[in-house]
């Protein structure tokens, strides 16, 4: 107890660590965070390449998005962690962009640890990184090279995303780019600031191939009618959130019966009850409907002999969603709706894709904001990916929605931002110039990695790119041929929303790390370790 | 040897000379750990707790209370310095570096064989000497926003970025200058909320109150303007009987009269609710807005959706008396007799959705005695030092007040201290001198530690510093962007009265009692083994 360790170490409880320092703490959070750039880096860009990830549950999945493979693999190290934490929160900041975050912060990590060793005090690497952050962000509001107008212009909306989803599934871009901008503008509000991301939906459906996959204006819903009734055009829709059976007060009830005509003429009311329920409904006019909760077998069959098609959802937000579909609204008491609240569909049927029961709610009003698409392909793993590349997609709309500013792709933005940052190092009077200058060199490695994940010879493209950047900011690497053209031409283009929260983003996080001068770990908790608490997956 | 037989033969025990150096060290120990920690200037530490979540700090008390501190002496200090954070909300660093340098400084004259208890006494005559001199170097002041800023500001520096700092110092200063009533402040009608959202410096101050939920109703308006707000703590949904009771029924027809009773005990009570509604706002622009702390059933919600109102359920007990306070009105326990009177007014309340979390804003009130802080940041991490140090920026805002006194900071006060003891010390006769030398010279340790995070040469600057501070008798601080002394009234740098008293107070004893220490027992291991 007494022993007389010095320092730290002698007041803590055993089995916790504890780093001190330059040597200890900073480089080794350097070195932590290059490894793990290092790892998602070759997946950059259109040829970036894929990588198997099996989770702790043994789940496989194949994927060249950066957030995906960052959230499986379960980073430990705490410096890590937190560019990994970086990485996530410009997922769901601007949905895409994540791998620039990573990579980028690798980069400027790098940069860090080459000061350090020239024998700069972190103090003065911050306070440059700090400028060249501010700075780069004025340049890159100045880099604009496109600006969308019309939001609900197919053709342009297409144009936007092209290259986000290029960087995902090469090749499938002008498979999957239409399905998504149709989508997105089906799901479009008036005033396009109100665009949900969530309004777009995906359905996958294994088997046949991504040529397959198709837009549908509403939704569609894995499951089959409860009836025999499979087509309705022209529908009427009740949506129900409550138990579509005989009614039980909160109060405990108990059925008296005292005698056996009671009992005979008990079930009959039962059913007769039902049956007038139902036949209210019918009388509406209602032929479709939908309950987000339980259906009583005796409903059922009155359902059945009006010929009204049912469904059952179970997932409380797709209930909503088809409300919204359909623009009706939610009872929440077994009663008739009033004219306002019944629902509307072109059409709704149930059919069978790939062995897969789906009902499809068709809607072609305008007011109907949701855009299904229903996704095809051969296997889970090419669907999940697919799944993500549109997700990043409709982010990059929601983006635009946000700002309608695009800047020039293919590493032809950061190229500008690295000369002119190199240009401004030159003019600052302290030491942190040095940092400024090496915050722009920083930016080099986002072409640089994109020729070296295409195969090119990355030195002699970075050459090629600085020397026309100086004439104009739109310069970048064609990755399929290796040269250096004008992006702005082949309408390669980036959301500036996203780039300018990935380097805010990555900003931060290199800041906070170079900013830690000790870490101390308390003994890791035994046992398995303790699940993390997540909302449950409800959709 | 001979006391040893009474111990358990497990027992530890240590004495005289080395039971104090068992002390001194763990003081010292502990001071070197918090030491890069203090100021502007003072670096972050990382944490990882035992699930391996980080936590990013500068704070002392955060620091002390994650650190799971095992040594029973650092122990001690740490919960010295913890007591100084409940009581007034800053100095914990401070506490922890003064007790450490007042053992380091003692060390020394112990080893030349003076007993401690002289030493004690001394030190005990420059506390209450250091403790009148503050009493002359505080400065009352007029209380205003712009000392209030400036007082925040020199907390939340030592917490956050600078840049951070001087933002939040504003935010912190309005809150408080808003809930002010007369000389009553409570903090706790600051409301203090984070949205895992855009950058740290979108963090903003809200007057009016943000909730943490949304009204459960899809058809409920998402934005009204010009809102009644109608705050009450009535249960809008079906409550059990205290007493054993049942429904009993023989046809469907029964049943469904039996329940129909039961919905009509609430929806009267909703009914008046609405009767209410459509008094104050039919034929007007104006809303209705009902915020309960019991629960309302979806039934009860449809009702008010389909009258255009926004219900929200499950409020904060607290946040009743914030609402209140807000935008004026009562706390409603029944629905019977309502008036226009009982309701607030909000110009504006909107939700808004992040990710899976609903945020309910109530805004444009006038005259508001309630606020809300809401934090945004990108990560846990800063959200939580962001939260750390606006609850210190905020005591420190609330201390000033009822002060009506703040004292030169960035070391200025113990420059001057520390002088005024040199020229105690004479008037001290005996071995007490010593003691008061060593409270002068471990004063020094906190400009010191300052100068030394700032990358600056401490011993140069602290001369400098005091021979300012000789010539001109007026308070010098360090100036930590150039490393020079500058007057206080310059650089607007200022401490918290009650700060620099309370750990003028804690310190010192807590340094004298392990001084005084010339025995430490350890029980043996089977005394406890019950709770093993």
């Amino acid at each position: 107890m007494f022993k007389q360790a010095a320092g730290l170490q002698g007041l803590l409880k055993d089995g916790s660590r504890h780093y001190t320092g330059l040597e200890e703490a900073i480089l080794k959070n350097i070195d932590a965070v290059k490894t793990l750039s290092k790892m998602t880096r070759s997946s950059l860009g259109p040829h970036g390449m894929n990588k198997m990830v099996i989770t702790h549950i043994g789940k496989l999945i194949v994927t060249s998005d950066a957030a995906t493979i960052v959230k499986e693999i379960e980073v430990q190290h705490p410096a890590a962690k937190m560019v990994a934490m970086a990485a996530a929160m410009q997922e769901s900041e601007a949905g895409d962009g994540t791998n620039f975050v990573l990579t980028l912060s690798g980069e400027l990590m790098q940069q860090a640890e080459n000061l350090i060793q020239e024998g700069l005090h972190p103090s003065d690497i911050l306070l440059g990184y700090e400028k060249a952050s501010q700075k780069c962000l004025e340049y890159l509001d100045s880099l604009v090279c496109y600006s969308i107008e019309d939001m609900k212009n197919e053709e342009e909306v297409q144009k936007c995303i092209r290259s986000v989803v290029a960087s995902k599934h090469y090749g499938n871009e002008d498979l999957l780019a239409p399905l998504i901008a149709k989508a997105c503008i089906y799901a479009m509000p008036e005033n396009p600031k109100e665009f949900v991301v969530d309004n777009v939906r995906v359905t996958k459906i294994l088997g046949g191939g991504l040529t397959d996959s198709q837009v549908i204006h509403g939704m569609c819903v894995i499951r089959g009618s409860e009836t025999t009734v499979h087509n309705v055009k022209e529908a009427k829709v009740a949506v129900f959130n409550c138990q579509l059976e005989a009614e039980n007060g909160d109060t405990k009830g108990t059925v008296l019966l005292k005698t056996a005509e009671e009992l005979a003429n008990y079930t009959k009311g039962e059913e007769e009850t039902m049956e007038k329920f139902v036949k209210k409904l019918h009388d509406t006019g209602i032929n479709v409907v939908i309950s987000g909760a339980s259906i009583s077998e005796v409903c059922l069959h009155y359902m059945e002999k009006y010929k009204i098609m049912v469904l059952r959802i179970h997932s409380k937000f797709e209930t909503k969603r088809i409300a919204s579909t359909l623009g009706g609204a939610i009872l929440v008491r077994m009663d008739a709706p009033t004219p306002e609240e019944v629902g509307h569909a072109d059409e709704v049927y149930t059919t069978e894709i790939s062995s897969t029961q789906c009902t499809i709610f068709r809607r072609d009003e305008v007011d109907n904001r949701i855009g299904t698409i229903v996704l095809r392909a051969s296997t889970i793993n090419v669907l999940d990916d697919a799944e993500r590349a549109i997700d990043d997609g409709v982010n990059t709309v929601k983006n635009m929605t946000k700002n309608s500013a695009f800047c020039a792709g293919a590493g032809a933005t950061e190229i500008h931002l690295s000369s002119q940052l190199q240009t401004y190092a030159k003019t600052q009077p302290g030491l942190d110039q040095y940092a400024v200058e090496r915050f722009g060199q920083a930016f080099e490695v986002i072409p640089r990695t994109l020729a070296e994940n295409a195969g090119l010879n990355a030195e002699e493209i970075i050459a090629k790119l600085f020397s026309e950047t100086a004439k104009s900011p739109f310069y970048g690497i064609d990755v399929e041929d290796g040269k250096v053209k004008d992006m702005k031409a082949l309408e390669i283009y980036d959301s500036l929303e996203c780039k300018s929260w990935a380097i805010k983003l990555a900003v931060d996080a290199v800041l906070t790390i170079l900013k830690v001068d000790q870490i101390i770990m308390s003994k890791p908790a035994g046992g398995p370790k303790p699940r993390e608490a997540r909302a449950p997956d409800l959709d | 040897m001979s006391s040893l037989q009474f111990l358990n033969e497990r027992a530890d025990i240590i004495k005289k000379a080395q039971a104090l150096a068992v002390n001194t060290n763990a003081a010292k120990g502990l001071q070197e750990v918090l030491k890069s920690n203090l100021g502007p200037k003072g670096t972050i530490k990382m944490l990882v707790g035992g699930a391996g979540q980080v936590k990013l700090t500068k704070d002392g008390s955060t620091l002390l209370g994650e650190m799971q501190i095992q040594h029973p002496t650092a122990a001690m200090i740490g919960r010295a310095a913890n007591a100084q954070d409940d009581i007034v909300g800053d100095g914990t660093t401070t506490n922890v570096l003064f007790i450490g340098e007042l053992m380091r400084k003692a060390e020394a004259y112990l080893s030349e064989g003076v007993h401690p208890r002289i030493l004690v006494d001394g030190i005990e005559s420059a506390k209450i000497e250091t403790l009148k001199f503050l009493e002359e170097f505080k400065e009352e002041r007029k209380i205003d926003r712009d000392l209030l800023i400036d007082i925040a500001k020199a907390s939340l520096e030592t917490k956050i970025h600078p840049k951070l700092a001087e933002q939040m110092a504003s935010i912190v200063s309005d809150a408080v200058m808003t809930i002010q009533k007369e000389d009553n402040i409570d903090l706790h009608m600051v409301e203090i909320l984070h949205m895992k959202h855009k950058m740290s410096t979108d963090t903003k101050l809200i007057k009016g109150l943000v909730l943490d939920h949304g009204a459960r109703h899809d058809d409920m308006p998402k934005k009204l303007t010009n809102c009644y707000i109608l705050t009450c703590n009535v249960s809008l949904e079906y409550e059990k009987t205290d007493v054993h009771s049942g429904f009993f029924w023989s046809s469907a027809e029964q049943r469904e009269k039996l329940i129909a009773s039961e919905r009509t005990f609430t929806n009267d009570k909703v009914e008046k609710i609405l009767e209410l509604k459509r008094k104050v706002c039919d034929g007007t622009d104006k809303s209705f807005v009902v915020i309960n702390q019991k629960g309302i059933d979806p039934e009860s919600l449809d009702m008010m959706a389909k009258e255009g109102i926004i219900g929200i359920r499950r409020a904060k007990r607290r946040n009743m008396e914030r609402l209140t306070l807000a935008c004026g009105g009562h706390a409603m326990n029944s629905v019977d007799d309502l008036t226009e009177e009982d309701l607030g007014f909000a110009k504006l309340v909107y939700e808004q959705t992040i990710g899976e979390d609903k945020f309910t804003f109530v805004e444009g009130v006038e005259n508001p005695f309630s606020c809300t802080i809401l934090i945004k940041g990108p990560n846990d991490h800063s959200i939580a030092q962001i939260k750390g140090a606006i609850r210190d920026g905020l005591r420190s805002v609330k201390n000033c007040i009822h002060d009506q006194a703040v004292v030169p900071g960035a070391g200025a006060f113990e420059i001057a201290a520390s002088e005024h003891l040199r020229e105690h010390q004479k008037t001290v006769h005996g071995k007490a001198k010593f003691g008061v030398e060593v409270f002068a010279d471990a004063l020094l340790t906190i400009p010191k530690t300052l100068a030394d995070n700032g990358g600056y040469d401490s011993q140069e600057v602290i001369l400098d510093c005091v021979d300012k501070y000789n010539e001109t008798k007026k308070p010098f601080g360090i100036d930590l962007n150039t490393g020079k002394p500058s007057p206080s009234n310059v650089t607007n740098v200022y401490d918290n009265y009650c700060v620099k008293r309370q750990f003028l107070n804690i310190s010192p004893i807590l340094s004298q009692q392990l001084l005084l220490v010339d025995e430490v027992m350890r029980a043996g291991k089977r005394m406890r083994a019950e709770e093993e």
